[in-house]
């Protein structure tokens, strides 16, 4: 095949990708110039995930923990605010005491003054009254606010995560020692 | 081989404009900062009502007849932050061109006031409760992200809703192309 038979080919491949450029840039007002600069959801970037606890030994050997750990996943370059976490579980027949939450990162914001933070993992101990736990299966509310660094923050926003109690679960001992002191 | 070439060029043509249209549509669709449809009317967004630091009530009615750039941010929001001082020259440079800025935030008053004061803010910055974050949602910000920067036209109808820091240059395009001026 003689090369000027691939001209036409060539003419309509461009007139293709001219046809399919201005789509590409039609794009609505507010994004960003590339896909890998968006943001995730909340949902991807903060990722919750719950565990029964039942009798584990607490921190330095204290009390036997149990509740429920709410276990955090945060992607790398976001954080979340400890004191804007917020917890409810449902239905309100399981009594879960005030949450465990580890101290965190200090930050010392120019204008807000210091904070602490959570980066990478985290763990949260809501904590079982003494007694006997009806089983079934139950909903841990969160809200929950955070930012990814220097682009953007999230505004306070639901999330939710669920756990199975089984039947003859019980609370054999007082709720776990407080966790262990800060990082910087 | 010759005779090949005609199919092998069909089979490139196929698959590059496949690649066009993937791209096209990715780049079009589920962004986290694309925003969502604009549910609040103009009478509905000139109706909010808000209070300034002080205490007293405003509602965006009163900047009828002005471009009026609403831009949702929040004291403990560094990006927010980080935006304003551009926001503070453009209203120094758009005020008298019939541009208002106007801050909303469900924040704390005596932080907004503070905030006001050490940047020396010359736009109103106004508060409410949950409501200035669910009209932030009715205008496209479906994710509740900020900073979000929404350009209402004299009549109040939005021209645009940006999630995200919005660059001062850009803004600065947008406010001349919008004002004419």
């Amino acid at each position: 095949m003689h090369a000027r038979s691939l001209v036409p080919v060539a003419v309509l491949l461009a007139a293709l990708l001219a046809a399919a450029a201005p789509a590409a840039r039609a794009v609505p007002p507010g994004i960003l110039a590339s896909p890998t600069d968006e943001p995730l959801e909340p949902d991807r970037a903060f990722r919750p995930d719950a565990r029964l606890v039942a009798g584990e030994p607490g921190a330095a050997g204290g009390t036997e923990r149990h509740g429920i750990d709410i276990e955090y996943t945060i992607a790398p370059g976001y954080y979340l605010y400890r004191s804007r976490l917020r917890f409810e579980v449902v239905p309100p027949t399981l009594l879960v005491g005030k949450p465990e939450l580890p101290p965190g990162i200090e930050v010392d914001d120019p204008f807000i003054g210091k904070s602490f933070i959570y980066r990478d993992r985290v763990t949260i101990h809501l904590p079982f009254a003494v007694g006997v736990v009806r089983p079934g299966r139950y909903t841990v509310r969160i809200t929950a606010q955070g930012c990814a660094e220097d682009r953007i923050c999230y505004s306070p926003f639901p999330q939710a995560v669920t756990v199975n109690v089984p039947p003859g679960y019980r609370v054999t001992d007082s709720p776990s020692a407080p966790p262990p002191g800060p990082r910087r | 081989m010759n005779r090949w070439l005609p199919f092998a060029g069909v089979g490139l043509l196929a698959a590059l404009a496949g690649l066009s249209l993937w791209l096209a549509g990715n780049s079009a669709t589920s962004p986290a900062l694309a925003p969502g449809p604009i549910e609040a009317s103009p009478a509905a967004i000139q109706a909010a009502r808000f209070t300034d630091p002080a205490g007293q009530g405003h509602t965006l009615a009163q900047f009828a007849g002005k471009v009026v750039v609403v831009n949702f941010w929040a004291t403990w929001c560094p990006p927010c932050r980080e935006e304003m001082p551009a926001f503070v020259r453009l209203q120094g440079r758009w005020g008298g061109r019939g541009v208002q800025f106007v801050g909303l935030a469900q924040d704390d008053a005596g932080k907004v006031k503070a905030f006001a004061r050490e940047l020396g803010v010359n736009y109103p910055l106004w508060l409410g409760g949950a409501e200035v974050m669910d009209l932030s949602r009715r205008l496209g910000n479906r994710r509740g992200m900020l900073p979000h920067t929404v350009l209402l036209d004299a009549q109040g109808r939005v021209l645009e809703s940006r999630i995200g820091i919005y660059a001062e240059s850009d803004l600065e395009s947008k406010l001349a192309a919008v004002t004419g001026k």
